[in-house]
C-alpha cells in the first residue's frame, strides 16, 4: 500500500497517495482541474500552463506536481479563470480555429474549455497565419492550421519500436508537429484513430471518418468538460 | 419610458444569424412589443431615422461598404453587438485571409469549367461594386463592439436571452448548451 | 436633364443587391442593373481542404437555405465516393435527406411569403414602408404572422431532426447520412400538439394558398401583368416527369413549352450550360450553350418547375398544379407575380411529402452509409428553393478539393431579374417628374418574386440595399434615393 497523504483544495480536504500527481488526485476527490497538454499515464510536460494553480502561494502546474502532505490549493478563483481564459484566447488567434466547420468541433477541448471558461471573443488580434495542410500520408492528414503544439501526439503515438511518429521541427514561430513519412506509412488503423483522440484540437484527422456523430451527441454537446469528475463527489 | 429602438445588419455573413434571430419563433410578437426595428434588412428602412438602443451586427468586413455600414451602425447604435462567428473572427469568408484576392477572383471567373467562354477576360470591376479589402476583417478590429454572441449561427436562446437582458436590465443567466462556436 | 436612379439596399431579400436606373433627359429609361456587390471566393478558398469537409463548409453559402447547399455538395460527394446518384444510397440514406429538404423547401417557402412577401400584397405595393414589414403583418393580420413564424419553425424542427441543427447542420455525409430519425422524433411530427403537427402544415399551406387565389381574383392586373415577359424554363424532373425536388434529369423548355434540354444527365452539366461574366456584377449571368449567350437564359425556381414538370406526384398539390396550368391553357406561364402562387403549391407539396415521409418505416433504419469505388471528380445537383443549384467538385490524390464550382440558383436568375428591374423600371418610371418610392419599391417587388438569395449567388451574404441612383448625360449623380 502506498502512503495515504491529506491537502485542501479550496478549503476542501481531499486524499491522496504518495507519488500522484494533482490532476489524478484532485479527479479521485471529485474536483476538476481542466488540462489541455496532459493525457493520462504519460509523463507530463506542463508545457500548456492551463492547469496552473496556487500551491501555498506560489504557481504551480497540476499536472506534473506530486501531491504531498499539508498543501493548501487554490484552483477556483476568478483570477485563475482568467488566466486560464487569457492562454485559451492567445490559443484561439495563434492558429485559425475555425469551428463551424470543423469536424472536431463539440469533441474538441480547446473549443470545450473555452466554452467552459466561458470565451465569447478572444481579447487579442487574430493573426490569421498561413498554414498548409499535410494530405500526403495514407492515413491520417495533418492540418497545422488547427495545431496548438501541445505534444500529446509525439508523446502518445509510438510504433511497435517506441519511435515516435510525430515531431517537433525548426523553432520560434515556424514551429511545427510533423510527421515521419516513413513511419506514417507503417500506422495501423487503429493507432492513426488513437493519434486523432489523442489530439486536443482537429489537427490530426482520420481520413473519410468526418462528421459521422450528430449534432447532439458529440462528446461536449450536453455537459461541460470536467463535469464527469465534478459528478463523482 | 419608450420602447428601445434594435437596428441589424448583414455585412460579409451568410444571413443565417439573421434566420436564427427568427429562429426565435412565437417570441417575435412578444419581441415586437418589447423593441422598435429601426433599419434592418427585415424591414424597408434603409437609412437610420434615430439614433439606436441597440445594433447588430451580423458577418465580417471583406469591402469597403461593410466597413461603411459598420461604422454608420457604430455612429447610431449606443451598443453594438458582434453576433456570430463571422462579426467576431471574420468566419468562413476569412477562409480566403491568405489568398491573394487576384487569386480568388481568378479561379471565380476566369477558371472555372463554366466560364470558358470567358475569352475576354472579364473580372468584375465597375464603378458601382464596392472595393474588395485585403482580407476579411474581424468587425472589433473596425470599431468598438460592446457584446459578443458566438455560434454559427449563435442559437436562437442565446440572441433572446441576451436581448431580453440588455432590454430589462436583468443578468443572463444562461444554460450550457446555448453557448457553441460552431 | 438626365438621371441615375440607385435603390440600395434592397431590403426583403436575402443578400446584398444594389440597382441602378439611368434616366436621360427626356425622361426615358436608359439603362437598368441589378448589380451583386459582394464577393467571397468560395471556389478559391475551399481548394485543400479535405472533400468530405465540403458539404459543412459551403452551407455557409447561406444561412436561409443552408440544406441545398449541404445536400448539393453530399451529392457531388456521393459520386466521389463510389456511391454513385439517386438511387445508390440506402433507403434510409436517400429518405432523411429527402425529409430534411422538405422541412427546408417548408420554412423557406415559409419565409419568403410570410416573412418577406406578403406585406407587399396585403399593405400595397406604395404603402409606408414603415408599416409594410413582417412586424406591420404581424401588428395588422396577427393570425396569418403566427401562421408563417410556426410553419417555419415545423420546417425548422424537420431540419433539425434530421441535421442536427437549424442552421448549419451535419446531416449528410458523402454517401449517405451519420443518423436516423428515431420514433420520438417522428411521433413529435404527426402527432404534435395542435398545430405543430403534419396534418395541420398541410392544411395551412392550402389555406396559405387559397389566401393568394382570392387575393388574385382581386389584384388580376397586378399579378398577371406586372413584370412579365417570356423566357425558357429550367428544372430538374423525376425520369417520369414528376416534379421532384431532390433528385433528376435536368430539362429545359422554351417560353412556348417546347424542350430545349431533354432529360439530360447532369453529370455532364458542362456540355449545356455557360457563364457570361458582365464587369458591373459579381454575379455571373448562366446561358444554354447551344442557344449561346443572348438567346440561351433561362428562368428557375418555383415557376420554372412547375411549367417543366408533367405533373406533381402528391393528390393536393397535383390539383392546384391542374388549375396553375389551366390558367394558361397548358403554356408556359410567364408571369412574374405567379412566383408567389407557384411557391405556394410547391409549399402545399412539401407539405405532403413531408407527412408521407413520416410514415415511411426506412426513415427508422440503421444501413445509413454506402461507399463504393472512389472517383475524383462528382457533380451534385438539387432543387433548392430557389431553383437548380449546381455543385461540382474535383480532388486530388491526397483527397484535398482541386477544384469547385458553383452555380447557385439565385444565379440562374440574373438575366430573368434584371430584365425584371428594365420592364418595371420603363413602365413605371419612363417620362415621370419624380421618382415616387412606391415605384422603387415596384422595382424591389420584382425582383423580391424570384426571392433572390443573394448570399448564395455571390457566395457572400447580407441584407439586399436597394439603391436608385439618378445620374445625367455626362453620368454625373444628381439624385440617390435608396430604401
Amino acid at each position: 500500500m502506498s502512503e495515504k497523504i491529506a491537502f485542501t483544495i479550496d478549503g476542501v480536504t481531499c486524499k491522496g497517495e504518495k507519488g500522484q500527481f494533482l490532476v489524478d488526485a484532485a479527479r479521485d476527490n471529485g474536483i476538476y482541474i481542466p488540462t489541455l497538454c496532459n493525457i493520462p499515464g504519460v509523463n507530463p510536460k506542463s508545457c500548456c500552463r492551463i492547469c496552473t494553480v496556487y500551491v501555498n502561494g506560489l504557481p504551480m502546474t497540476a499536472c506534473s506536481l506530486q501531491v504531498f502532505d499539508g498543501m493548501e490549493i487554490i484552483n477556483d478563483t476568478p483570477a485563475l479563470i482568467e488566466q486560464r481564459k487569457i492562454i485559451l484566447e492567445a490559443l484561439f488567434v495563434e492558429g485559425n480555429h475555425y469551428c463551424p466547420f470543423c469536424e472536431k468541433s463539440g469533441n474538441c477541448m480547446l473549443q470545450a474549455l473555452a466554452y467552459r471558461f466561458g470565451m465569447l471573443a478572444p481579447r487579442f488580434p487574430y493573426t490569421f497565419p498561413v498554414r498548409e495542410v499535410d494530405a500526403s500520408h495514407p492515413k491520417i492528414i495533418k492540418d497545422q492550421n488547427r495545431c496548438i503544439l501541445c505534444k500529446r501526439c509525439i508523446k502518445a503515438i509510438k510504433d511497435e519500436k517506441g519511435r515516435s511518429i510525430f515531431a517537433y521541427h525548426r523553432r520560434g514561430n515556424k514551429l511545427r508537429v510533423h510527421i515521419d513519412p516513413k513511419l506514417a506509412l507503417a500506422l495501423t488503423d487503429e493507432l492513426a484513430q488513437k493519434a486523432m483522440d489523442v489530439c486536443p484540437v482537429g489537427s490530426i484527422l482520420v481520413r473519410e471518418k468526418g462528421y459521422r456523430v450528430p449534432i447532439g451527441q458529440r462528446t461536449y454537446d450536453k455537459m461541460p468538460i470536467g463535469s464527469d469528475i465534478e459528478v463523482k463527489k | 419610458m419608450s420602447k428601445p429602438i434594435v437596428a441589424t445588419a448583414s455585412l460579409a455573413g451568410c444571413f443565417g444569424c439573421h434566420m436564427s434571430i427568427l429562429d426565435i419563433d412565437e417570441r417575435i410578437l412578444p419581441l415586437i412589443d418589447l423593441v422598435e426595428f429601426n433599419k434592418s434588412p427585415i424591414d424597408d428602412i434603409k437609412e437610420f431615422t434615430k439614433t439606436c438602443d441597440i445594433g447588430i451586427i451580423e458577418g465580417g468586413c471583406c469591402n469597403s461598404e461593410n466597413v461603411h455600414v459598420l461604422k454608420e451602425f457604430r455612429k447610431h447604435c449606443k451598443i453594438l453587438i458582434s453576433l456570430g462567428e463571422c462579426a467576431i473572427m471574420g468566419g468562413l469568408p476569412a477562409l480566403r485571409n491568405g489568398i491573394p484576392i487576384g487569386e480568388c477572383l481568378k479561379e471565380a471567373y476566369l477558371e472555372g469549367p463554366t466560364v470558358k467562354n470567358n475569352v475576354h477576360k472579364i473580372l468584375p470591376n465597375d464603378s458601382e461594386l464596392p472595393m474588395l479589402l485585403d482580407r476579411v476583417y474581424p468587425c472589433h478590429e473596425i470599431v468598438k463592439i460592446d457584446y459578443f454572441l458566438p455560434g454559427c449561427p449563435p442559437r436562437a436562446d442565446l440572441i433572446w436571452d441576451a436581448l431580453v437582458a440588455l432590454i430589462t436590465g436583468k443578468e443572463m443567466k444562461l444554460p450550457y448548451e446555448v453557448i457553441k462556436f460552431d | 436633364m438626365s438621371r441615375k436612379i440607385t435603390i440600395e439596399p434592397v431590403t426583403r431579400v436575402e443578400g446584398h443587391g444594389k440597382v441602378t436606373i439611368h434616366i436621360d433627359h427626356e425622361g426615358n429609361v436608359t439603362q437598368t442593373r441589378l448589380h451583386i456587390v459582394e464577393f467571397r471566393g468560395f471556389e478559391r478558398f475551399i481548394q485543400g481542404r479535405p472533400y468530405w469537409e465540403a458539404p459543412v463548409l459551403v452551407e455557409r453559402l447561406c444561412g436561409i437555405c443552408p440544406v441545398s447547399h449541404h445536400l448539393a455538395a453530399a451529392k457531388a460527394l456521393d459520386v466521389i465516393v463510389g456511391a454513385g446518384t439517386g438511387e445508390g444510397l440506402t433507403p434510409t440514406g436517400e429518405k432523411m435527406r429527402r425529409l430534411m429538404h422538405y422541412g427546408q423547401f417548408f420554412q423557406s417557402h415559409a419565409l419568403h411569403f410570410f416573412h418577406l412577401a406578403s406585406p407587399d400584397l396585403l399593405f400595397g405595393i406604395d404603402a409606408d414602408p414603415a408599416i409594410r414589414n413582417v412586424i406591420g403583418v404581424a401588428l395588422k393580420h396577427k393570425d396569418l404572422a403566427v401562421q408563417g413564424v410556426l410553419m417555419r419553425k415545423f420546417g425548422q424542427e424537420i431540419i433539425k431532426a434530421t441535421a442536427g441543427k437549424k442552421i448549419h447542420g451535419t446531416g449528410a455525409i458523402p454517401g449517405g447520412i451519420n443518423k436516423n430519425l428515431s420514433i420520438e422524433e417522428r411521433d413529435s411530427f404527426l402527432k404534435g400538439p395542435d398545430p405543430l403537427n403534419a396534418d395541420k402544415m398541410v392544411e395551412w399551406a392550402s389555406g396559405a394558398l387559397d389566401f393568394f387565389k382570392t387575393f388574385h381574383k382581386g389584384h388580376k392586373e397586378l399579378i398577371d401583368n406586372f413584370s412579365k415577359f417570356p423566357s425558357s424554363h429550367l428544372s430538374l424532373v423525376r425520369k417520369d416527369g414528376a416534379m421532384d425536388l431532390y433528385h433528376g434529369v435536368l430539362r429545359a423548355i422554351d417560353s412556348q413549352g417546347r424542350k430545349i434540354l431533354n432529360d439530360v444527365d447532369y453529370q455532364e452539366y458542362t456540355q449545356y450550360i455557360n457563364e457570361e461574366v458582365r464587369p458591373w456584377s459579381y454575379m455571373k449571368f448562366p446561358y444554354l450553350t447551344h442557344l449561346g449567350e443572348t438567346d440561351g437564359w433561362y428562368r428557375v425556381g418555383p415557376l420554372a418547375r412547375l411549367n417543366t414538370c408533367d405533373f406533381i406526384p402528391t393528390p393536393l398539390a397535383q390539383k392546384e398544379f391542374e388549375l396553375f396550368r389551366a390558367y394558361t391553357n397548358g403554356k408556359p406561364n410567364n408571369m412574374c407575380m405567379h412566383y408567389h402562387w407557384a411557391r405556394l403549391i410547391e409549399t402545399l407539396h412539401a407539405a405532403e411529402m413531408i407527412r408521407q415521409l413520416l410514415h415511411d418505416p426506412d426513415l427508422h433504419g440503421n444501413n445509413l452509409v454506402t461507399i463504393g469505388k472512389k472517383q475524383k471528380e462528382g457533380v451534385g445537383l438539387i432543387e433548392a428553393p430557389r431553383g437548380t443549384l449546381f455543385h461540382h467538385y474535383r480532388i486530388n490524390d491526397n483527397d484535398q478539393i482541386e477544384m469547385a464550382n458553383l452555380i447557385v440558383s439565385t444565379t440562374n436568375n440574373n438575366e430573368p431579374m434584371n430584365r425584371a428591374v428594365n420592364c418595371v423600371a420603363t413602365s413605371m418610371m419612363t417620362g415621370k417628374k419624380e421618382i415616387t418610392e412606391g415605384m422603387m419599391n415596384a422595382v424591389e417587388v420584382a425582383i423580391r418574386a424570384y426571392d433572390p438569395c443573394l448570399s448564395c449567388a455571390t457566395h457572400a451574404l447580407g441584407n439586399m440595399p436597394l439603391e436608385i441612383s439618378l445620374y445625367d448625360q455626362n453620368n454625373s449623380l444628381i439624385d440617390r434615393k435608396s430604401k
